[in-house]
């Protein structure tokens, strides 16, 4: 996955933080995609999960504080896609832990993460940068 | 079939493939279906409930199918495994998302199954009497299509 500067809205705490996030759900796509007997690499894909799931949350409270504290007007909507978004990989957490860590659950959970970050940082978090703008920018 | 389902479903795969792709949607002529798709490699099925009901399918190529999460992942793919089957099974979910929101501003209001993706070759009749619309889209990456099988509840 490729950051890309396009996807920078203006505000740096949320652009290193989007930044981030992309550094780490590409280490555990790359884990999951490498080469190797799944088995052998099961360790590093649930230790690269647990660091990006971490950061999901982080990141996702601070977008929200920040959102808070510039009257963002979109704010309960995007408290919903996020709290939805977390339910939905708590949701593959729980089948991960019940089913076994079966290569072919991490590789769907795997997919559905990346496409729905790109979509979630080059689409939704836009309108944070625009509104900021039109709030005269960054203070 | 009205022009809104279909100019929705339209401008809300041109305006998804643009930002997370970075390709451009050019859309061809829609015509109806005699009674049955079918799909060869990669469809994804979404379901479509409220105000309008019935389905909607869209039909990828493999090659571009492994195009769209090569340019999302960075990486090569070669076949269509779970992980480039979920991504594209999300892709096609964040399209109807947004047609749904796009037909809510005309007052049809909608909800989206969890869509289903089906590998390898698939069929499906039309619902009832009703026609289903073939969409055919073309891309710099290749050309798909979306079929709509819906109606006014």
């Amino acid at each position: 996955m490729m950051w890309k500067e396009k996807y920078k809205i203006g505000v740096p705490l949320i652009d290193n933080q989007h930044e981030e996030l992309f550094k780490r759900v590409s280490e555990f796509i790359q884990t999951v995609r490498g080469e190797g007997n799944w088995q052998a690499k099961l360790d590093k894909v649930k230790e690269n999960m647990a660091f990006m799931q971490e950061y999901v949350v982080v990141h996702f409270n601070a977008e929200e504080a920040y959102q808070k504290k510039i009257n963002y007007p979109d704010l309960e909507n995007h408290q919903k896609i996020h709290a939805k978004f977390k339910a939905d990989v708590n949701r593959y957490v729980q089948r991960l832990e019940q089913e076994g860590y079966s290569e072919e659950l991490v590789q769907e959970f795997g997919g559905k993460l990346m496409a729905w970050l790109i979509m979630h940082v080059a689409a939704m978090d836009q309108k944070i940068g625009e509104y900021v703008e039109g709030q005269g920018g960054e203070k | 079939m009205k022009a809104e389902y279909v100019n929705s479903f339209y401008q809300a795969t041109n305006d998804v493939l643009a930002l997370m792709l970075d390709i451009t949607t050019e859309r061809g002529m829609p015509r109806l279906l005699e009674d049955m798709v079918s799909s060869k490699d990669a469809s994804v099925i979404l379901g479509i409930i409220g105000d309008v009901k019935g389905t909607v399918l869209f039909s990828f190529p493999k090659d571009m199918t492994l195009e769209m999460v090569k340019i999302m992942s960075g990486m090569e793919m070669d076949e269509i495994d779970s992980f480039v089957s979920s991504a594209i099974g999300e892709v096609a979910n964040i399209i109807g998302g947004n047609a749904i929101t796009m037909l809510s501003a005309n007052n049809y209001h909608c909800d989206i199954a969890t869509p289903q993706v089906i590998v390898g070759e698939y069929k499906s009749l039309s619902l009832g009497n009703e026609k289903a619309l073939l969409l055919p889209l073309k891309t710099p990456i290749g050309e798909f299509s979306i079929a709509l099988f819906l109606k006014e509840k």
